[in-house]
């Protein structure tokens, strides 16, 4: 290889380490009321991996945030949204982060979407001393304890024992299992396998692959030698719709099992038929009616649901309500901790929520919970004709 | 033994595209002497591009064509406006400016197509072949079959055509063949469309088996670019070499050692190959430079 070569190559490579992705600010929101407006930080991932969910979350929280401002805001007090892309970049999260705090002095902060962001943004939170609601599903956000931190979405640790269950009930305990290297396939795989002897249930095959693989042959040939009578699928990423054809392809006849990363019409569309009669466990909002007619909950979902449809043409996903939780949760401890509240003060009424009805179920935080949810809020589905049913 | 034979399957579907993509790398090498950071965006832009047609209502055999043709259009487009006026065909200028186009053409695509993911029907569908017990989906049929085709149209219009025997002399030396008259600047902007086209076809393959999305460039580009250096830079035949045996080589490790190692192993063979052979695996095998 002659030296401009070598140059070439080594510039190359040298690149390639460095990375390349890129995000940028959104800009803060306009406020019209002459009352002091209230500000809310957000961290959210716009671009990068994550951007599909970011951007769900993005619309969620604009749209809530113009019903409650044009409704005359909080006692009076419009919320002005600040919303920062961290590009699904822990580093960027951090910068994010420290900008909301710093320069624009938000009260509270809600984010990020992605677990390794969220965990990212303890320290400057604990150096601030404000409360985050992450919009991220992973145990270790509300199980690494913090009094400042707070989770809408139903975390691994209450969703991973339902779903176990439903296998143990439905006959299977032999269980290949199938996740990715990730955040929340990693998250989840951890809950897993502690959960599992307790639950009855014996794990036969452990399958891994990393975020962005376009090949699952090896892992799903072991699993089909494993002797399992059923897998069970842990990952949020698009790879999943390429297990559940590649299964397919491969004549595996074994029912699979999911959690709330296969709650996107994303799964069912790339998986082309090859997804029918898959299982998984997820909040009940999926389907607003599981929870009755008339129930406070209902009403919450399947107003959200209504005006985010209006609004963008078509219906919230789970990423979506997440947000809407974490907004709703805000405004709810602002009512009533007054918005002239310190971040401590907003922090306490957020720990003090009881009850809220919300997207994800019903909210109920302690000084030990900042989950909030029990399994009371999660159904069982079926995907049936191209979409989730409920199943029994 | 069938579990082999699976794996081989696997590594070979995964290789052939990889293979287009490196081919892409060596085929700008050759006209500039620069590797062509945004030969992974390609790749993407070719998936989202022929998705897009396809849920506009063109037939996919249509789309599948149109989205090759737009996407080389834009790969010149992206030479004559870019690359040219920025980087007067200094190597190392071109490399930056081909990372800043990859940003802005991923930006874009996010833009434009949304953050969300998208599937391309198949182009047969049906159930996957049997062949000794192992599983070969219709589809990967299609991504060997089209590779092939790719490889040798482009070796015909390299060893037959004027037109490829000029971009031919202008990689081999670029001042002669100025000289005698081949304009070596619409050279550089061919290699860059061919670049993008072959990119595309990947990209448009490969996207009714994972799906695509405006992010799957990157590490697109980074295999494609280390089956070119692991076959041998500038060397089309050792680009295709080298795409199949990445391609296996990360079968075989996902099968028989650990998934998680297999881009870890990839790499390591690749750094292996550059100490011990810098020209390439296959590097020595074709004495001309393309």
């Amino acid at each position: 290889m002659d030296s401009r070569v070598g140059r070439v190559v080594i510039a190359a490579i040298a690149v390639l380490m460095i990375g390349s992705a890129v995000g940028c600010g959104e800009g803060a929101q306009e406020t019209t009321s002459d009352a002091q407006p209230v500000r809310i930080g957000a961290v959210l991932s716009l671009t990068g991996t994550y951007a599909a969910l970011g951007e769900a979350e993005k619309n969620a929280l604009d749209l809530e945030v113009a019903r409650i401002n044009d409704a005359g805001g909080i006692n009076g007090s419009p919320i002005e949204l600040l919303i920062e892309d961290d590009a699904t970049d822990e580093a960027k999260a951090v910068a994010a982060t420290s900008k909301l705090i710093e320069q624009d002095g938000v009260v509270a902060l809600i984010g990020a979407t992605g677990t390794g962001p969220t965990m990212a943004m303890r320290g400057d939170i604990q150096r601030a001393g404000i409360a985050q609601i992450s919009l991220a599903g992973g145990t270790v956000v509300t199980g690494d304890f913090d009094p400042l931190v707070f989770q809408t979405p139903w975390s691994n640790n209450l969703v991973v024992p339902y779903v176990l269950e439903v296998m143990k009930e439905s006959g299977h305990t032999k269980v290949a299992l199938l996740t990715d290297s990730g955040g929340y396939g990693k998250d989840g795989r951890d809950v897993i396998i502690a959960e599992a002897p307790p639950a009855g249930i014996d794990i036969v095959a452990d399958e891994t692959f990393n975020p962005g693989d376009t090949d699952l042959t090896a892992q799903l040939t072991r699993m089909k030698g494993s002797g399992a009578d059923a897998v069970l699928l842990w990952t949020a990423g698009k790879e999943a719709a390429i297990a559940m054809k590649s299964a397919r392809d491969l004549g595996m006849k074994l029912p699979l099992f999911g959690g709330s990363g296969q709650a996107r019409a994303e799964f069912i569309e790339g998986s082309e038929g090859a997804a029918e009669g898959f299982v998984f466990g997820t909040g009940k909002s999926l389907i607003p009616s599981n929870w009755g007619e008339g129930s406070p909950e209902y009403q919450s979902v399947s107003d959200f649901a209504t005006r985010y449809e209006a609004a963008y043409g078509e219906a919230p996903d789970i990423f979506a309500g997440h947000a809407f939780d974490a907004l709703a949760i805000v405004a709810d401890a602002l009512e009533r901790a007054g918005t002239d509240a310190s971040p401590a003060q907003l922090r306490d009424a957020i720990e003090a929520t009881s009850g809220l009805a919300g997207f994800g179920g019903s909210f109920t935080f302690s000084a030990e919970d900042h989950n909030g949810l029990t399994r009371e809020d999660l159904a069982t589905y079926r995907i049936e004709g191209g979409k989730w049913v409920a199943a029994e | 033994m069938a579990d082999l034979l699976q794996f081989i399957v696997a590594g070979l579907k995964s290789g052939a595209v990889y293979a287009l993509v490196a081919l892409g790398f060596t085929l700008v090498y050759g006209a500039t002497g620069a590797i062509n950071f945004a030969q992974g965006e390609f790749f993407m832009l070719g998936g989202m591009i022929g998705v897009a047609l396809a849920q506009a209502g063109a037939p996919l055999g249509f789309a599948v064509i149109g989205s090759v043709l737009i996407t080389a259009v834009i790969g010149g487009v992206f030479e004559l406006l870019a690359v040219r006026p920025i980087a007067s065909g200094d190597p190392l200028r071109i490399i930056m400016v081909t990372i800043g186009g990859s940003v802005v053409i991923r930006q874009l695509a996010l833009h434009v197509f949304g953050p969300d993911e998208r599937p391309l029907a198949p182009f047969t569908a049906g159930p996957s072949l049997r062949v000794l017990g192992a599983a070969i989906e219709r589809q990967t049929v299609w991504v060997w079959g089209i590779t092939a085709v790719a490889v040798i149209a482009l070796a015909f219009m390299y060893r037959r055509t004027l037109f490829g025997k000029a971009m031919r002399a202008t990689s081999i030396r670029r001042d002669a063949a100025r000289l005698v008259g081949i304009d070596a600047g619409r050279m550089v902007t061919v290699s860059f469309a061919l670049a993008a086209a072959l990119g595309a076809l990947g990209g448009l393959v490969v996207a009714p088996l994972t799906q695509t999305a405006f992010y799957v460039g990157a590490s697109m580009g980074v295999k494609g670019f280390s089956a070119a250096i692991l076959g041998g830079l500038g060397n089309p035949v050792a680009a295709v070499g080298g795409g199949l045996i990445l391609g296996l080589l990360e079968s075989m490790t996902a099968g028989y050692i650990n998934p998680l190692y297999k881009d870890a192993v990839a790499l390591i063979v690749l750094l292996g190959v550059l100490f011990l052979r810098p020209q390439g695996l296959l590097g020595g095998l074709g004495r001309e430079k393309v």
